[in-house]
């Protein structure tokens, strides 16, 4: 099955258009990564699969529900750690958890038990009672993924979740990320590292200027000797797939 | 199906937001109630001798009650939603499986509870002045709730609407505070020039403040029915037209 189908997308903030007709899919159980220079259209497609914002023509299906026409259930089924801290900076990290449980239907005792595995698994226990605001960039980091995962979602996705995260802590995330994927979860992940993709996906497609310009196995990518930086960079300033 | 464990944690978000900054949510306005009642009610209402028949603590004290009610409505849902919209994590809810219409009484029903809260503290602190009556409670518990929606859905306009801060301040200055002010908190429209007394027929406000007036001390100037119709048409069609914006994502969802 799909976890992720998307056909003929099309999304446009008045004359420029952020989104041009775009089709691609997502196994499930894949680790995808959807790499794309600014402004090429990742976070458009990311905030139209979740619901951020809405596409003006074509279909995304995850998991074969309709995102705009069984919202409810689709949203369900989505974690999202976005690029920006889209948080309450003043409330502390176990009530935001917390909250957000509850956003997702969650009862006390369900989101309790899974807010302390979660404030566990990314080690931000010592943490819970802190607020947003006082933690440090790695931290935060940590806290914008645990709460993606409060409704435990079948499908993340994970927009530049390393963004100025130091090495050692990027390595952490990476493993939290291999454990989540072997575990089952599906994995969308956009970064401007391209080693990480290297290192975690299977599947890569770019896109640039809103279109989907390569898609493919990693393998595919970095064959020839070549690494898959060269490819990418290759791609994007126009020499072709 | 309703998303009952998600409608009531946004209830409770903005509950807990409202105590957060309890110092600027509740006891400002109290504060400032407890200095309208004793300006009004010891220092000035002294030297009137009854107005209404009333003396004029029991009747400006209504007008003050509904006063706070209209601004802890009106800037508890206009403000939480511009700073969610303005810090983005309005994206929390939006990524939640949410109707249109939850996350609008999340915000409606936060902006009436913060409305309670307040008018409730105004209420004991007459007490202290031996000011506070209630003559029709049904009447007194309708006209705060009912006018609270009122305000708390203009308040999500606001907040839907705003680019900015200052813009969201304008909507306080320039139509909530005047209206109130010329709607009769502090004197009997009959001491108004009789064309103005006209247009004070026209303000709405007037029929909120005249409304818990009479439900408070009995003492009505206004037509009850045309009273009912004013606030039953706003509450609907602010209901339907905040709707509306929210199915369009209008300022919400890019």
């Amino acid at each position: 099955m799909k976890a992720l189908q998307i056909t003929d997308l099309k999304k446009s903030y008045g004359a420029n258009v952020a989104i041009d007709n775009i089709s691609f899919s997502i196994e499930k159980g894949e680790f995808f990564g959807f790499l794309g220079p600014n402004g090429a259209g990742k976070t458009s497609t990311i905030n139209c699969i979740t619901g951020i914002a809405t596409h003006d023509s074509g279909t995304i299906e995850v998991f074969g529900v309709d995102v705009k026409k069984q919202y409810r259930e689709a949203r369900k089924l989505i974690g999202l750690a976005p690029q920006e801290f889209n948080i309450d900076f003043f409330a502390p990290v176990r009530k935001t958890l917390d909250y957000m449980g509850g956003y997702f239907g969650l009862r006390k005792r369900e989101r309790d038990d899974r807010i302390d595995q979660l404030l566990h698994l990314m080690e931000l226990e010592e943490h819970a009672d802190k607020q947003f605001r006082h933690l440090s960039g790695g931290l935060k980091r940590r806290v914008m993924i645990a709460r993606s995962l409060v409704h435990d979602p079948e499908f993340l996705i994970l927009d530049e979740p390393t963004a100025g995260v130091d090495v050692h802590l990027r390595h952490e995330l990476w493993r939290y990320l291999e454990e989540m994927n072997k575990e089952g979860k599906t994995i969308l992940l956009t970064s401007h590292y391209i080693e990480e993709v290297e290192k975690l996906c299977g599947r890569i497609a770019i896109i640039n200027k809103g279109r989907i310009v390569a898609e493919g196995d990693k393998a595919d990518f970095i064959s020839e000797g070549k690494s898959l930086e060269a490819k990418y960079l290759s791609i994007t300033e126009g020499e072709g797939w | 199906m309703v998303n009952w464990v998600g409608l009531y944690t946004l209830c409770r978000r903005e509950v807990e937001r409202t105590i957060r900054v309890a110092t600027q949510t509740l006891v400002t306005p109290w504060i400032s109630a407890l200095l309208y009642i004793f300006i009004f009610g010891e220092v000035v209402g002294r030297r009137i001798d009854t107005i209404a028949g009333a003396t004029y603590i029991d009747f400006v004290l209504p007008g003050i009650l509904m006063m706070n009610v209209i601004t802890a409505a009106f800037t508890h849902s206009s403000s939480s939603l511009h700073f969610q919209r303005f810090v983005r994590h309005i994206e929390e809810v939006l990524v939640a499986p949410f109707s249109h219409v939850e996350m609008i009484l999340g915000f409606v029903i936060g902006g009436v509870l913060r409305a309670v809260l307040v008018g409730g503290g105004v209420f004991i602190i007459a007490l202290f002045f031996s000011a506070a009556t209630v003559e029709h409670l049904l009447l007194f518990l309708f006209y705060i709730i009912s006018v609270a929606i009122v305000f708390a859905l203009l308040g999500v306009l606001a907040g839907l609407w705003a680019q900015s801060f200052e813009q969201l301040s304008v909507m306080n200055t320039f139509v909530i505070m005047p209206f109130t002010f010329l709607g009769g908190v502090f004197y009997s429209i009959h001491m108004l020039p009789e064309k103005l007394q006209v247009v004070a027929y026209f303000n709405p406000f007037f029929y909120f403040i005249d409304g818990i007036r009479y439900s408070m001390i009995g003492i009505r100037e206004s037509n009850a029915t045309v009273g009912f119709v004013v606030i039953f048409t706003m509450m609907i069609s602010l209901a339907i037209f905040v709707e509306y914006l929210f199915k369009k994502g209008w300022r919400l969802r890019g």
